[in-house]
């Protein structure tokens, strides 16, 4: 009889444990898949915008433009109130039965996480997106009924509530990039240097008194770009150069790197990964925003456009002959593109650093990439920085085919030109 | 007889607990209203997957949504009661549901958007 205290309390224990594991969220009823909602700020997640939206970045002036952020009201009191709450806090009425709440956008600290291309992600294509769509996110997308001045006007009144008054930039909010800063640090900084000058303490003595040097991100001037000569490059063309590296012949230090490379290939960085060290990289420039003009005079990122690539004939493979003739790269590059040209030996980069002409008949070693299409990018902007040339304003379209199919001719290897397309 | 009151209190917590755990948040996009048999079908996205999920109204169950008070002084949103016949396809709605047999069983719908 003794033991019957004892009994009752385990047996009261057991029952609670029964009842606790009952409340809990079960798979394959009407929550499907047993969404947990472990979210607590809501929708937000630390993702990276996805790249066709990682250029929405925000004109400066737009987050304290008054005019827009009274155009944002309007909005936001219309179509985004019900849920995200009259006062911001991801109460409203349609809120509160969410399975996937709306984040508090008074939350100081979430909303400095949020940068502005995913802010503007999130509302451009709402819960459609994955991982919110995965997560059952309820949110509509917006980039069919808002133009995107409406969108940014939305964004600037949002921003509001987070008590914040300058412009929405990792310059204010270096937490937004975080995530990047630390792989940079591991995997950029000894070349790169701390401060994204180009001057690590590794990066001179991989090619020691002679071009290629690491890129100083704190300029703007960028080699491997689609966009015309002088401007900065699209993050898209940053995720390629972390991705496919850079080629070109380096010291002993590089003798590890495959593929005959300068800065090794990150292709096997997982691609969030890739896109968080480009938002840090972007974040040392902030000419990365004021290129998008103002609020009042937004300008959008022109591009190179790269048609299709026609057939590689023979007919067009001698118009190309004609023209590497008549636009002097054989001075460079040489008469049969071994990069021996007359000038060749003079080359220096803009760091007054001698530079080698590229061997046109080693397609791998092409810095910018070796497909027809890169080819066809590097003619058409140049290599900033160096002895090679925007042909943007002198070649048409179909010329710089030409060229393009004469040089890949060059490596003797035709069948690549043919297959190349 | 203290013990016996304490483990029925145990037993009533617990019970309560578990009723309540029937009840689930549930959002996702209207594929299909019938009105005959007062259901409505969403598709709804959770954990990577889509699934049709049929959410039976109960009898004397509303759909509402939310508009602007317009009583001059008044702000905010006010419920608006919205027939089933007129909830139409691509509405984004949201309801807490309860799981009644094999039935998904709601006793409010709320429009979150209306498309």
């Amino acid at each position: 009889m003794r033991t019957r205290p004892a009994w009752i309390i385990g047996g009261a224990a057991v029952m609670l444990a029964f009842g606790a594991w009952i409340v809990m969220p079960t798979v394959g009823r009407a929550d499907p898949n047993g969404e947990t909602h472990e979210d607590d700020k809501g929708g937000h997640a630390h993702v990276p915008a996805p790249l066709e939206y990682a250029d929405a970045h925000v004109p400066l002036s737009v987050w304290t433009d008054t005019a827009m952020i009274a155009r944002g009201k309007e909005i936001y009191a219309t179509k985004c109130a019900v849920c995200h709450g009259d006062a911001g806090d991801g109460k409203g009425p349609a809120g509160v039965a969410l399975p996937l709440k709306p984040p508090d956008l008074r939350d100081k600290a979430g909303v400095a996480e949020m940068r502005d291309n995913y802010w503007f992600w999130r509302v451009s294509e709402g819960g459609q997106a994955e991982p919110f769509k995965a997560k059952g996110s309820a949110m509509p997308p917006w980039k069919a009924d808002l133009s995107v001045k409406d969108r940014w006007a939305v964004m600037a009144y949002q921003h509001t509530f987070s008590g914040h008054s300058g412009p929405h930039v990792p310059s204010e909010h270096p937490e937004s990039v975080q995530v990047g800063r630390d792989i940079y640090a591991m995997a950029c900084v000894m070349c790169h240097g701390a401060d994204g000058k180009g001057d690590g303490s590794v990066g001179g003595t991989l090619a020691p008194r002679r071009a290629p040097q690491p890129r100083d991100f704190t300029q703007s001037e960028f080699k491997f770009r689609s966009t015309p000569s002088g401007r900065l490059p699209t993050t898209a063309d940053l995720f390629r150069t972390v991705t496919e590296g850079v080629r070109a012949s380096g010291g002993p230090l590089t003798f590890g790197l495959r593929g005959y490379r300068i800065m090794p290939a990150f292709r096997h960085m997982p691609e969030a990964q890739r896109l968080e060290l480009i938002e840090y990289v972007k974040s040392l420039n902030s000419a990365f925003w004021t290129r998008l003009g103002t609020s009042t005079e937004p300008r959008s990122i022109e591009t190179i456009k790269i048609p299709p690539s026609p057939p590689p004939t023979p007919e067009r493979i001698v118009r190309g002959k004609q023209l590497y003739a008549d636009a002097e790269c054989l001075a460079c590059h040489g008469e049969r593109g071994r990069g021996d040209g007359p000038s060749a030996p003079t080359l220096k980069d803009n760091r007054q650093l001698p530079i080698e002409a590229t061997d046109l008949t080693k397609p791998a070693r092409f810095k910018n990439g070796s497909r027809p299409e890169d080819l066809y990018r590097t003619l058409m902007t140049g290599l900033a920085g160096t002895p090679m040339p925007s042909y943007g304003d002198a070649l048409e379209p179909e010329q710089a085919w030409d060229l393009v199919y004469y040089v890949l001719s060059l490596s003797g290897d035709r069948r690549r030109a043919a297959d190349a397309r | 007889m203290t013990k016996l009151a304490v483990a029925l209190a145990v037993l009533v917590l617990v019970l309560a607990a578990a009723a309540d755990a029937d009840e689930a948040p549930i959002s996702g996009t209207v594929k299909a209203v019938d009105g005959a048999a007062q259901t409505l079908t969403l598709n709804v996205t959770a954990k990577g997957k889509t699934r049709e999920v049929v959410v039976h109204m109960k009898p004397g169950a509303k759909v509402v949504k939310f508009t602007r008070a317009t009583e001059p002084g008044k702000t905010g949103f006010v419920e608006q009661e919205v027939a089933l016949a007129d909830v139409k396809p691509g509405w984004i709605v949201s309801a807490t549901t309860k799981h009644e047999g094999n039935r998904e069983v709601a006793e409010v719908v709320n429009v979150v958007l209306e498309r």
